[in-house]
């Protein structure tokens, strides 16, 4: 049986609610049976003014009728709101021969033109498009909603096309509008119902087969199931400062935290926030921060005083464009660096990274016992597209932990490890405030084992060996990492966070034409397994896949990282910092050009 | 070294390392009334924590017997918030200088003051980068040669007590490391106070700063005593005035704190301003109650 996958996209201006129309529609997808992996595409700004490229906004969503791991190498349909966005959405050369385009005429009349010149740029790249008008009724009752409701005739659309029940899709409507009065809604209906019968009249319609939900399935983005998994983890205190994308975490938290005995403390920057954390679990209470761009940068220095400090500290980092403020709502892979080597001074971390939502909900759970048994730092890199990507996906099984000797043995294992062995601290006194007969005092100063100052060699060398060591008991706890597919062979290829999807994808591609290609996946990565050197030189080639930037003189971070490792000459070859997710197709084209 | 709850605390068991500042620096006055004011309230150590920056001040909790944390440089604040919020039962004193409270660290000066989270701030004035070795400071007199500005420092300095009162800090006092009973009373006075208790200490710096602050003299500063407040120090200070000023009274405390003229006391304090330590924390406690186990339910498809 054939698995069949459709990609499609609802391309509006900023504002006009296409994301609303997208959550309404996928939660009937995922009814019904089918699986979805819904990524959002948002402009920066709130409100760009309407009728320019940079308004664009919408959604892109995949459904299947199997599990699904990423948004797939191209879009089969898109809705577009009018000429001006088809015409930067084109640019990005997302779409797949033939695919179709629906452009609504709405603002023809007035731009004859500029139509024009947007629908032969359509039909120049092979798409296959198709026009149409929202009829004068429906734009009557558009008029009565204040302009409002465009949404609600893509949705009904939508609806028609992917023969979605017309009766689910009103229940979610009411659901999604509970507060709106009944009159209001109405008028959305029957919008929605003129777009129904709009796309009743096209020659378009996908057809993915159903399958009743077998076991517990739901459905969350990566910063809500972040936000859960910190919640399960049993910390108790969220300190952070509003940057994109991160902020949603500290939205999920601020809603739902002090139900399950949890504080979120909102600072006045994020220098403040990570320092407000560690105040926190120094004082004995579990705490994350959570950051972005230029607040991972701004908060290195207090991520050195927990190191030195041997003081628990989770820092949350979902990458985003740079450098500076770089794509603030687009995806990149560039901070690997400043997490791993970012602090000044020789600095001991652990680095997470997570592949998708189940990876996001346990990653606290990781990063809080590692950072309990370790007292280093541990950065957790997420990015903007495992941050606003829902997925359908299997109900994770809750731990409740309240001590880090909870955590179960699959959970460290999702994350390649076992258990820690014995860890030793450069001070012996890791007592907490309110602990009679300790009064444990820290600094950023080096220190000798009874936590008092020292400037002496032999101290300072002794401090930097313990740090090191540390690490070196994570080195000792990884397991054999698995690969996609063989673990020897003509290409491998090495992927790490929000990349596995796209990864699993593509070299299962490339098996099925029978060519020797694997791939490897890496969660932790900071540090590496040491066995990684041995399985690296059992493949002619290895390459890295990163939404990163690379060339031929400056290799992209994790090729940098597994050439300093390993010495296997690690090339950077798919992959580029364009804000959009690697596509499995990108994965088979390049990894063929290898081989 | 345990110490049961009947032990009665001494000064000792106040005293950790041995200090390393220089000869006749005054964060020894400081250091000594904090241990006196701790051992006079018989505050339990285990259950007492020194937050400092960097600098000079940053030293004082290495040699405090109690918890600590010498941090980064201006941010002792922060690091404080975070203890405030997770742990109540505990009694915070952070100690900053005049570069690490109104320079590196002003921001969080700002919203410290502003949030009224439950400590008591120590800001130790002497006027200079010490540490750094003789740098312009954020209230180094104006005129005055340092390393940086050998030209007379350019600027006319910030006054820290107007700037805690232009905030709108709940407590707001002055006092001088010389004044040996004024800063324990201070200390006290401050500690009393529910929430952000703004502390100014005069300090001396002989090495780099030593016509900062000329304590063997009197007459060029007056006490400001209240019922409210904190007594005159007749014996440090016997010929400074003393003047009755109502803490209540904050249009009289800028008069007081804009003049070029120095007043030691408690400026300002109000009792009715609302800890952001409590609102969180109420917040929390306040909220009904779910169990983890339907953490994920409402996820379900």
């Amino acid at each position: 049986m054939s698995h069949q996958a459709i990609r499609f996209e609802l391309i509006m201006d900023a504002g006009n609610g296409a994301q609303k129309a997208g959550d309404i529609l996928i939660g009937a997808f995922a009814k019904r049976g089918n699986y979805v992996y819904i990524e959002p595409m948002i402009p920066a700004e709130i409100s760009p003014p309407k009728r320019t490229p940079y308004s664009m906004s919408g959604v892109v969503i995949r459904v299947a009728d199997y599990d699904i791991s990423n948004i797939g190498s191209g879009t089969d349909l898109m809705i577009v709101e009018h000429e001006i966005l088809l015409d930067r959405r084109l640019i990005d050369k997302e779409y797949l021969p033939g695919s179709i385009v629906l452009l609504d005429l709405g603002d023809e009349a007035k731009n004859k033109e500029a139509y024009q010149q947007a629908k032969d740029k359509a039909i120049q790249a092979g798409l296959n498009l198709i026009t149409f008008n929202m009829d004068d009724e429906a734009k009557k009752v558009m008029g009565e909603l204040g302009g409002n409701g465009k949404n609600m005739f893509y949705l009904g659309m939508l609806t028609k096309i992917f023969n979605v029940s017309r009766e689910q899709l009103e229940t979610n409507i009411r659901s999604t509008f509970k507060k709106l009065p009944e009159e209001k809604l109405k008028l959305n209906l029957f919008i929605f119902d003129s777009g129904y019968r709009c796309a009743s009249e096209m020659p378009v319609s996908f057809e993915i087969a159903a399958h009743p939900i077998e076991g517990d399935k739901l459905l969350m983005d990566g910063n809500t199931a972040i936000s859960m998994g910190i919640i399960d983890a049993g910390i108790k205190m969220y300190c952070g400062y509003p940057i994109t994308p991160a902020s949603s975490i500290m939205h999920v938290l601020a809603k739902q935290f002090p139900q399950y005995g949890g504080m979120v403390h909102q600072a006045e920057d994020e220098i403040s926030a990570i320092g407000s954390a560690i105040g926190s679990y120094y004082a004995g209470v579990p705490s994350v921060t959570a950051t972005a761009g230029p607040g991972i940068s701004l908060k290195q220095e207090f991520i050195g005083l927990a190191t030195s400090t041997e003081t628990p500290l989770i820092v949350i980092d979902v990458m985003r464009g740079g450098p500076s403020t770089g794509l603030p709502t687009k995806t990149e892979q560039s901070d690997l660096y400043t997490a791993i080597f970012g602090c000044h001074g020789d600095n001991t971390k652990v680095v997470l990274s997570v592949a998708n939502v189940t990876d996001c909900f346990y990653a606290p759970h990781v990063a809080r016992y590692l950072t309990e048994k370790l007292r280093v730092p541990v950065i957790v890199l997420s990015d903007y597209l495992s941050s606003v990507s829902y997925k359908v996906f299997e109900r994770p099984a809750l731990v409740e932990m309240n001590s880090v000797d909870d955590i179960p043995h699959t959970v460290l294992a999702r994350f390649g490890l076992k258990p820690l062995g014995p860890v030793e601290m450069v001070k012996d006194d890791q007592s907490v405030p309110g602990e009679v007969g300790h009064t444990r005092r820290v600094t950023g100063l080096n220190t000798s084992s009874t936590g008092q100052i020292a400037y002496t060699s032999d101290s300072n060398i002794r401090s930097h060996d313990v740090r090191n060591q540390k690490i070196q008991v994570v080195r000792e706890a990884f397991l054999t990492p698995e690969f996609i597919g063989d673990a020897s062979g003509d290409v491998l290829v090495v992927a790490w966070g929000s990349t596995l999807g796209s990864l699993e994808e593509g070299v299962m591609m490339l098996r099925k034409e029978g060519l020797k290609v694997s791939g490897l996946h890496l969660k932790v990565v900071y540090p590496l397994p040491m066995m990684l050197k041995d399985l690296l030189k059992n493949f002619k080639h290895v390459i890295t896949a990163e939404v990163a930037y690379g060339d031929n003189y400056k290799s992209s971070p994790l090729a940098m990282l597994l050439r300093a490792e390993t010495l296997v000459d690690v090339k950077s070859t798919i992959g580029e910092p364009s804000g959009r997710p690697i596509t499995p197709q990108e994965i088979v084209t390049k990894v063929k050009e290898v081989l | 070294m345990a110490l049961a709850t009947e032990t009665k605390f001494t000064l000792k068991d106040y005293k950790a390392a041995d200090p390393r500042w220089c000869t006749g620096c005054g964060d020894y006055g400081i250091l000594v009334a904090l241990r006196r004011f701790m051992a006079d309230k018989q505050l339990n150590p285990a259950s007492v924590v020194n937050i400092s920056g960097i600098g000079c001040s940053g030293r004082i909790p290495h040699y405090m017997n109690t918890y600590g944390i010498h941090s980064i440089h201006g941010r002792a604040i922060p690091v404080a918030m975070g203890i405030s919020l997770a742990r109540p039962d505990l009694q915070l004193f952070i100690e900053s200088g005049d570069g690490d409270a109104l320079s590196i660290g002003g921001n969080h000066l700002i919203h410290g003051i502003n949030k009224n989270f439950n400590c008591v701030f120590v800001m130790m004035d002497n006027q200079i980068y010490g540490l750094t070795k003789n740098q312009t400071s954020p209230t180094t007199r104006q005129g005055l040669a340092t390393n940086t500005q050998p030209q007379g420092s350019w600027l006319k300095p910030i006054n820290p007590v107007q700037f805690a009162m232009g905030l709108g800090a709940s407590f707001v006092a002055s006092t001088a490391e010389w004044l040996t009973s004024h800063i324990v009373e201070v200390i006290e006075a401050a500690y009393a106070h529910k929430g952000f208790s703004f502390v100014h200490v005069a300090q001396r710096c002989p090495k780099f700063n030593p016509t900062a602050w000329e304590a063997k003299e009197s007459n060029w500063y007056s006490f400001l005593q209240h019922e409210k407040g904190v007594k005159a120090d007749t014996k440090y200070g016997p010929d400074a005035a003393i003047i009755e000023h109502d803490p209540s009274d904050l249009g009289q405390a800028f008069k007081y704190a804009m003049m070029d003229h120095k007043h030691f006391g408690v400026y300002y304090q109000d009792t009715s301003k609302a800890c952001y330590d409590d609102i969180v924390r109420s917040a929390t406690d306040k909220a009904v109650k779910q169990p983890r186990s339907g953490l994920l339910d409402r996820f379900k498809i």
